[in-house]
């Protein structure tokens, strides 16, 4: 339980760390936070009952997918802009980080190893996106026209 | 709209294309946005976008223009800016001079948060929650701060250099020197941990799954050409860490 709690506050914390430094517009920050804590809480979640490379990553995908998507149309910016800061908790880069190391070390099949892992892990959440934007494309249009039609009932 | 030429139009849509993929907009993002801001101002554009260079034509004529791209650094807010002025542009709140201004605005100054501010992020980035439960929290702790001080000598060289990959090394060789420092002097438990966790903000996780998102998009240019970018930095941020470790281990005899 308490790894549920601090996986939330730190997926939250590192999401709206890396938003900073890609210098993300301040009003999406704490969505793509929160975004990110409940993909890393998923991430965990599905990782205790599949020690595979492959669920855990592409669920925590799809979930970004679906959050990310829903954040994009009612905080009106571009998804890009939720995918890059939630997906730093969950992205393959020390394990890309650690091949590289072994392949300047020298140890060839331990950086091979990595390579495919850090492929896998990539190949598993493009491919979590493409699911859930694919569900996504089904299911927000009508909540955007009615976001829109309240727009102009406002006007 | 007779007014205004077509190769200013078509300028202006390179423009635009050019500043969204400069910041990290993935391509079929920008080719769609190109051709929206064409439509809107009743001239079909055509826009090719690969990660080095943008093609936008006109559909009317053999008007077309070639922009070449320089991929640097994320900057999100660039991208949120061109898009919300686009959607007014075609929606017609803003006219075709406002968006001109506005986007030569964009392009050469846009609010960009405070030096500390990045740096605090950079630090935040540096714990990240896959190690909670296997590092110790001083280790945290320690990867905070050193992870600051090895994204602050990323910045600082990138400044001074156009060489790539160079900033990152040079980054993770601080951060390498630095947790090597610690892990002898016996402040740290595992220099291995805060390696990793300092190197989170320099490490090219997001572009590699950029990458494959363009690759299963179709578009095999951009991702191949991002995938080899991440790594080149994946094999420069490992040398640089390798180098650290040696000089630390010569110098202390470990």
């Amino acid at each position: 339980m308490m790894e549920i709690v601090y996986g939330f506050i730190f997926g939250f914390l590192s999401s709206v760390g890396f938003g900073i430094i890609t210098n993300n517009p301040r009003r999406t920050l704490i969505p793509a936070g929160l975004v990110g804590a409940i993909a890393w809480i998923v991430y965990i979640i599905v990782g205790w009952y599949n020690h595979g490379l492959i669920m855990p990553n592409l669920l925590g995908a799809v979930v970004i997918g679906l959050l990310g998507n829903l954040c994009a149309i009612l905080v009106r910016a571009p998804v890009n802009i939720f995918y890059v800061p939630c997906l730093v908790s969950l992205v393959p880069g020390a394990i890309l980080y650690d091949s590289m190391k072994n392949f300047t070390l020298g140890n060839d099949n331990a950086a091979f190893v990595g390579f495919v892992k850090a492929l896998t892990v990539g190949m598993s959440l493009a491919i979590g996106f493409i699911i859930a934007e694919a569900i996504a494309n089904k299911i927000y249009p009508p909540l955007k026209k009615r976001l829109a039609q309240r727009e102009n009932d406002k006007k | 709209m007779g007014a205004i030429s077509e190769r200013d139009i078509v300028t202006l849509c390179g423009q635009v294309g050019t500043i969204l993929l400069e910041n990290g907009a993935e391509t079929s993002r920008v080719e769609n946005t190109v051709e929206y801001v064409g439509r809107a101002v009743d001239l079909p554009v055509i826009c090719h976008a690969t990660m080095t260079g943008i093609f936008v034509s006109s559909e009317n004529s053999a008007t077309t223009r070639i922009f070449k791209v320089r991929v640097g650094d994320f900057n999100l807010q660039k991208v949120d800016e061109i898009n919300t002025l686009s959607r007014e542009f075609s929606r017609h709140e803003i006219t075709y001079d406002e968006l001109k201004k506005e986007v030569k605005r964009v392009d050469t100054e846009t609010l960009d948060f405070s030096w500390l501010t990045k740096c605090i992020g950079a630090g935040l980035v540096s714990m990240p929650p896959m190690l909670l439960f296997k590092a110790t929290w001083g280790d945290l702790a320690l990867a905070f701060f050193v992870g600051i001080l090895g994204y602050v000598a990323s910045q600082i060289v990138a400044h001074h250099t156009k060489t790539p990959y160079i900033p990152v090394a040079v980054g993770s060789l601080v951060i390498s020197l630095l947790a090597n420092v610690l892990g002898i002097v016996g402040i740290a438990h595992d220099a291995n941990y805060i390696i990793i966790s300092a190197l989170m903000p320099l490490v090219p996780g997001v572009p590699m799954t950029n990458s494959l998102r363009e690759i299963i998009e179709r578009n095999t240019i951009s991702g191949i050409v991002r995938a080899t970018d991440a790594i080149m930095a994946g094999i420069s941020i490992g040398s640089g860490v390798i180098v650290g470790q040696i000089i630390i281990k010569s110098i202390f005899g470990g």
